[in-house]
């Protein structure tokens, strides 16, 4: 089974489960998490709601398959600290471009517990959740379920997590503005995701263009001098250096080890087997 | 005369798989397609025999069997539309220089079928290609379009060694009643670079590469003259060969493992590429995934498009004692002008207005990208995020340990992803502090005594006495102190008021080296020294030459500041300063004990070097030992023996000169020892020096001269064993030929110099030859040039400091002897005449005058030219062709184009013919039936800056006057004109308004002939000139019979059997 998140911060996040529920109950959770169960999921505000299929349970007087209402929230962080967290991040080049590279910034937590609050729930007061099935148990399987689904989502957007502890999205703009980095940042929240593109060939395929009109010469010779280059040994290269820039996790890589590692010795190894040709 | 041709033909496009192939094929002079029917539309000149096809792979080009069988080899049948005329393709342009034909300005464009073969991996059989055409034959030429993907594919080899391809997603949707979005996992070139280089290679493309097609034109649409789109054809080259690159790669099972059920597996061939969404993927859709690539590839590729400004880091250094005050700081440059650059930590305190200033250059959403760069760096370095912690960051501290490894590690690996990276300068590899061996070598005279005449310069070491000293940056370093630096715990160590690394293994081992090699004593020849040199690694040795042994290896390796010497006494003329230079060059060589190679560009007057030496050696004796030395053995080709004794009776007739060649030539040892000790110079030729051998390697040799040592190219031949085997106090070799790219060439030539310094030719090929021949290491070329650098003196007409030296008109003769054939056909000739003679006067006898005149005339041509039986044009009839052929070969290796003027239409178009077929050069010729039209399109693409060097062959009387071809800078005179003002005014052709280069002409004569004492004539009364010898020949017929006779006669010694 593919691994519900592969970030710190989703980790993170699922961590406090395992201290709040019991192993069992935890572990049919995240199959509450697939398309095949969780019927509906919306984020609005600060609120999850979600509706999950769930199982016949005689045991409990279940006979027809049902279909159970799940709210999720965060413990609200209040409009002060809020107002204070933003403004250090502001003043933090390093959290503003990781937020910009679509990352948690690794000095959250510090950010936080200067002021003795943590974004990350780390217990159960942390969580409020309620659903409509029958179990006594709270937080249930399904809630688990759809927590694991909001685990997966933060791994793409880490500003679910500000959002859902109460954070005004207009306030935190309003706070990086303050500094010519953070408008940077607040600049690019507004810019969209790119069109989808179907290419029709494997590879480019070139049109066919009417021949341009020039003397037979020119047709053999050209433009008469090739541009230069320079025989290289390749000798000095950093492995795997397009994609340094992409950072250790890009979001379709859902593996525990860093692409940027698995990559390298991909590089090398088809640069060292193909030395004939290149 | 074949043109191999080749390009890349993308798929047909009708398939999501597109794939293309690369197609090669041969343009041929003739027609050979024997069923050719032009309704076939059949290019009628390509090979159309996919055996020979291959075979030219394997036998032209020597390409190993393991290589064709891995190119894989089909036959291919494709289309090109080609300029054509009504009937067939016009030849290329290459083809039709080659051919002496033109191309017209404007012409019909029509699709050919052309046969060839098409080849996997391009970018393999492109790079053997290379290979094959710079160092091995050199006669293949090829086409324009082959050369464009050569070089095309550098560039896209060198992109891949630079690691600049990304595993791409593309993202597909299947056609059928249910569309469903699919994913094919590969890979692309990509980078900045790539996108530079494929608008500039798009804008250099020659259409032949374009206009080639799977599909007939003709059928595909009513527009029947397309070609690709050059940008798209270059691309799907390059995404398609990248791709092939990982195709046949195996990953290790860790890897396999690691990838195992993401996309990029598809992308590895480790499962098949194609694929539909796999729901059970972490529950995205195709179009999320695809989404998610798209944008990591933007972020990785985008920004470096629109920002318009660099991210640099600086590392400034800490002070001794205290451990943190080492820093990074932040700056950027703008892109286009690095000097535009400023440090953030100033940035920030800008005012806005300045700011707006800057913004100019750094472009759009410069804080954002600024962002995105800073954190990218940060990605490569997490050391980085330290420095970004405030809203105006500006660098970190940090310790010296943390600093070393961003030195060794962090430094190379953001420099080769964009970043500019600024270190102190002890640690770039030029101002590097380096712990090395140094070698101080000292010069000894062994016969301090050595009279010298000229100046103390000439007090040469013949031995090198070496010391060895531990030292860092050039300076000692004493045992003690190099143990001290060793035994220190840091990796970086402040040492004698700078930072330097130390490396504690290299260190070691250097310590050890040098407590071995001070327990010897250390002697050698200068020879060796300069092997040493030549092979040591400047890491970790370091030679220091005393004062003599600098100045001496200063002047072999730079000869410009070298001291000339005077004339030597006794030559007749004068040495131009840079001859003087040449001639010091070689006595400093061989008072080292070293053999040196003449290779100066033909016209330099490298004979008159050598000449020089031997008149200069003998001036440094006194008279008594004078006698005693014994006489230069020279070997050359036997067709420019004669121009040997020529130059030496021109410039030095004192010296005794003997040529040992011909049937009646003394073999008796007892006879030869005699006569050769009574000489200064023994002439022999290459034939003789291997028939002889025995003979004269019991002669003793002052030293073996070996002219046009390209003749020894071979060192297996028997004629290179025996001249090898010759014995003698020093060997120069003289030749006109570069000799750098063949390699086997370069040994063989040092077998006979310097045996040794190459080692064994077994050791050659695997320390030089293969590694550069097959695999092009750079490394190896240049070290083997270091090596045999100081050995060889080239100097080219175009040097600045050679320029100066030169006049912009240079006149030689240039003298060959007859062949054995032509010699009795010109006996013939002056028989019959001498008994015709005394009969006839008046008209009759002017007219037998004349016509003599013109049958010695082409005896001492061509026997061919005045038999008139159409037997062969070859060389070896006429010692006067050989020669000319061999100084056209020179001139064109160095790119100079060159006119050939004759008086005889039938010779001109022979020798357009032979020198078309030999040269294999654009060959033009200009006679009396030339039309006009022809006459300036031959001139117009002669002088053509972008046409090859060629040769124009000009009919005296056609092309003595009124046209430019200052594109030529050597012109050979082939025959005599009887007057110097007509040959004058041909050389000038070359030789005015727009002649940017010296201007060498060569006149050939024919000695023991009349043209040799016709010339004679002409330099005596060459203060009288035009008026009284007249344009023509009439002034001979005035000549008494006695004279006559006298003009014409053979003198028998001047034959030369070949």
């Amino acid at each position: 089974m593919a691994r519900m998140t592969r970030t710190w911060w989703g980790k993170k996040f699922l961590d406090v489960l395992s201290h709040i529920m019991d192993s069992g109950r935890l572990k049919r959770g995240r199959a509450y998490s697939t398309p095949r169960r969780l019927l509906e999921f919306d984020v609005s505000g600060y609120t999850v709601n979600a509706k999950i299929r769930g199982n016949v349970n005689p045991h409990f007087g279940v006979y027809r398959e049902p279909k159970y209402k799940v709210v999720v929230k965060l413990k609200r962080i209040s409009v002060k600290d809020w107002d204070r967290i933003t403004g250090e991040i502001g003043n933090n080049a390093a959290c503003l471009s990781q937020l910009l590279m679509n990352e948690m910034p690794t000095a959250i937590e510090g950010v936080f517990s200067e002021l003795d609050l943590h974004l990350l729930p780390q217990s159960r007061a942390d969580i409020i959740s309620s659903c409509s099935c029958p179990d006594y148990a709270s937080p249930c399987k399904h809630v688990a379920g759809v927590y694991y689904k909001i685990a997966s989502l933060l791994d793409r957007d880490p500003l679910l997590a500000f959002q859902l502890r109460g954070m005004k999205f207009e306030s935190l703009q309003r706070k990086l503005s303050a500094s010519p980095l953070g408008q940077a940042l607040s600049d690019h929240f507004g810019s969209g995701e790119p069109a989808i593109e179907y290419p029709s060939h494997r590879y480019t395929s070139p049109q066919r263009r009417s021949l341009p009109n020039g003397s037979p010469k020119s047709f053999w010779q050209g433009s008469g001098t090739l541009p230069p280059v320079e025989v290289e040994d390749g000798d000095q290269t950093a492995p795997a250096i397009l994609i340094k820039r992409g950072g250790d996790f890009p979001a379709f890589w859902n593996k525990d080890v860093s692409f940027i590692e698995a990559m390298e010795p991909v590089y090398v190894r088809i640069v060292e087997k193909n030395k004939a040709s290149l | 005369m074949d043109i191999p041709r080749g390009t890349w033909i993308p798929g047909d496009g009708t398939e999501f798989d597109n794939s293309g192939r690369f197609v090669f094929w041969i343009e041929t002079a003739e027609t050979c397609f024997r069923e050719h029917d032009a309704k076939l539309d059949f290019h009628p000149r390509c090979l159309v025999d996919s055996d020979r096809l291959v075979e030219f792979l394997s036998i032209g080009l020597s390409f190993s069997k393991a290589l064709v069988s891995d190119l894989y080899p089909e036959t291919a049948l494709f289309h090109a539309t080609l300029p054509s005329d009504d009937r067939q393709p016009l030849p290329s342009l290459e083809m039709a220089q080659l051919n002496g034909e033109f191309l017209p300005d404007e012409a019909d464009w029509r699709s050919w079928k052309i046969f060839g073969i098409s080849v996997d991996k391009p970018l393999l059989f492109l790079r053997k290609l290379q290979l094959a055409a710079d160092f091995g034959n050199p006669k293949i030429q090829l086409g324009s379009d082959l050369r464009f993907w050569i070089q095309y594919s550098l560039q896209l080899r060198n992109l891949a060694k630079r690691h600049q391809f990304l595993p791409v997603m593309k993202c597909f949707q299947t056609g059928g009643r249910d569309p469903e979005l699919n994913i094919f996992a590969g890979w692309s070139p990509a980078s900045g670079i790539y996108e530079e280089g494929l608008q500039e290679f798009a804008d250099a493309m020659p259409g032949i590469c374009s206009a080639v097609d799977w599909a007939n034109p003709a059928k595909m649409s009513t527009e029947q003259t397309w070609h690709f789109d050059p940008v798209e054809l270059l691309r799907q080259f390059s995404e398609q060969q990248v791709e092939q690159l990982i195709s046949d790669v195996v990953f290790t099972q860790k890897t396999r493992k690691q990838f195992e059920g993401s996309w990029l597996a598809g992308a590895m061939g480790l499962v098949e590429p194609h694929r539909a969404n796999d729901p059970a993927d972490q529950g995205l859709s195709t179009a999320e995934q695809w989404t998610q690539w798209q944008s990591w590839q933007e972020e990785i590729l985008g920004q470096s498009h629109e920002s318009g400004f660099v991210l640099g880091m600086r590392l400034h250094e800490g002070d001794e004692g205290q451990d943190d005050d080492w820093r990074l700081s932040f700056f950027v440059t703008s892109a286009q002008d690095p000097s535009l650059k400023i440090d953030l930590a100033e940035w920030w305190s800008l005012s806005e207005g300045k700011r707006e200033l800057w913004l100019k250059h750094f472009g759009r959403r410069f804080e954002r990208n600024l962002l995105v760069n800073l954190g990218h760096a940060a990605r490569i370095c997490p050391l980085l995020w330290q420095g970004m912690e405030s809203a105006t960051p500006t660098g970190l501290s940090t310790d010296m340990q943390t600093a070393y490894e961003f030195l060794k590690n962090d430094a190379i690996v953001l420099e080769s992803a964009g970043f500019r990276i600024v270190l102190p300068s002890w640690w770039t590899p030029k101002g590097r502090r380096r712990a090395r061996m140094r070698v101080l070598a000292s010069g000894q005279s062994a016969a301090p005594g050595v009279a010298s005449a000229n100046s103390a310069t000439f007090d040469l070491p013949s031995l090198v006495q070496y010391r060895y000293e531990l030292s860092v940056d050039g300076k000692p370093v004493g045992e003690e102190e190099w143990q001290n630096l060793v035994s220190a715990k840091s990796p970086l160590v402040r040492f004698r008021g700078e930072w330097m690394e130390i490396d504690r293994q290299h260190m070691d081992r250097m310590l050890e080296m040098w407590r071995r090699q001070e327990q010897e004593d250390d002697v050698s020849s200068v020879g060796e020294l300069l092997k040493q040199v030549g092979e040591a690694d400047d890491d970790s040795t370091e030679f220091v030459f005393d004062e003599v042994l600098d100045g001496v290896l200063k002047g072999l390796q730079q000869i410009e500041g070298m001291e000339s010497l005077d004339d030597p006494p006794g030559l007749i003329g004068q040495l131009r300063p840079y001859q003087q230079k040449g001639l010091s060059w070689m006595v400093t060589q061989e008072a080292l004990g070293l053999n040196p190679c003449l290779a100066d560009d033909m016209g330099l007057g490298k004979t008159i070097q050598v000449i020089a030496l031997l008149l200069h050696e003998r001036a440094q004796l006194d008279s008594e030992s004078n006698s005693e030395l014994s006489p230069t053995l020279l070997i050359a080709p036997t067709s420019v023996l004669s121009n040997w004794v020529k130059e030496v009776e021109k410039f030095a007739p004192q010296l005794k000169c003997m040529v040992h060649h011909g049937s009646h030539r003394t073999v008796d040892p007892r006879e030869f020892g005699k006569s050769t000790t009574a000489n200064d110079i023994v002439i022999t030729s290459f034939t003789i020096a291997r028939k002889d051998s025995g003979l004269l390697k019991n002669g003793k040799w002052r030293r073996i001269v070996v002219d046009e040592a390209q003749n020894i190219k071979n060192p297996k031949s028997a004629q290179a064993r025996a001249i090898r085997s010759l014995s003698a106090r020093h060997r120069i070799a003289m030749t006109g030929t570069p000799i750098e790219n063949r390699l086997m060439d370069i040994w063989s030539l040092f077998s006979f110099l310097n045996p040794g310094l190459l080692g064994t030719s077994a050791q050659f090929s695997r320390a030089y030859e293969k590694p550069i021949q097959q695999s092009g290491n750079q490394q190896r070329l240049r070290q083997l040039q270091r090596l045999v650098q100081p050995f060889i003196l080239r100097r080219l007409k175009t040097d600045k400091s050679i320029i100066s030296d030169l006049p912009e008109k240079l006149e030689q003769k240039v003298y060959c002897n007859l062949t054995k054939e032509q010699a009795s056909l010109y006996q013939a000739v002056v028989n019959d005449v001498q008994d015709q003679i005394e009969s006839l006067d008046g008209m009759q006898r002017r007219g037998l005058m004349l016509a003599t005149l013109m049958k010695l005339k082409q005896i001492c041509n061509h026997p061919a030219q005045f038999l008139q039986d159409g037997s062969a044009f070859s060389e070896s009839r006429s010692h006067k062709l050989t020669r000319v052929n061999g100084m056209i070969e020179e001139a064109l290796c160095e790119s100079d184009s060159l006119l050939l003027f004759t008086q005889f239409t039938e010779v001109g178009s022979q020798l357009e013919n032979l020198l078309r077929e030999k040269h294999r050069c654009p060959v033009h010729y200009l006679h009396g039936g030339t039309s006009r039209k022809r006459r300036e399109q031959m001139i117009e693409s002669f002088q053509a800056p972008d046409s090859p060097a060629g040769i124009f062959v000009l009919s005296l009387k056609a092309g003595g006057v009124g046209i430019t071809l200052t594109r030529a800078n050597h012109v050979f005179h082939f025959d005599r004109w009887w007057n110097p003002a007509v040959e004058n005014q041909a050389t000038d052709r070359a030789y005015r308004i727009g002649q940017q280069k010296t201007v060498f002409a060569h006149k050939m004569v024919t000695v023991g002939t009349l043209e040799e004492r016709i010339d004679e004539m002409i330099e005596e009364k060459q203060a009288l000139a035009a008026n009284i010898i007249g344009t023509d020949e009439k002034w001979i017929t005035e000549m008494d019979n006695a004279s006559f006779r006298e003009l014409i006669q053979l003198n028998r010694s001047a034959i030369m059997e070949s």
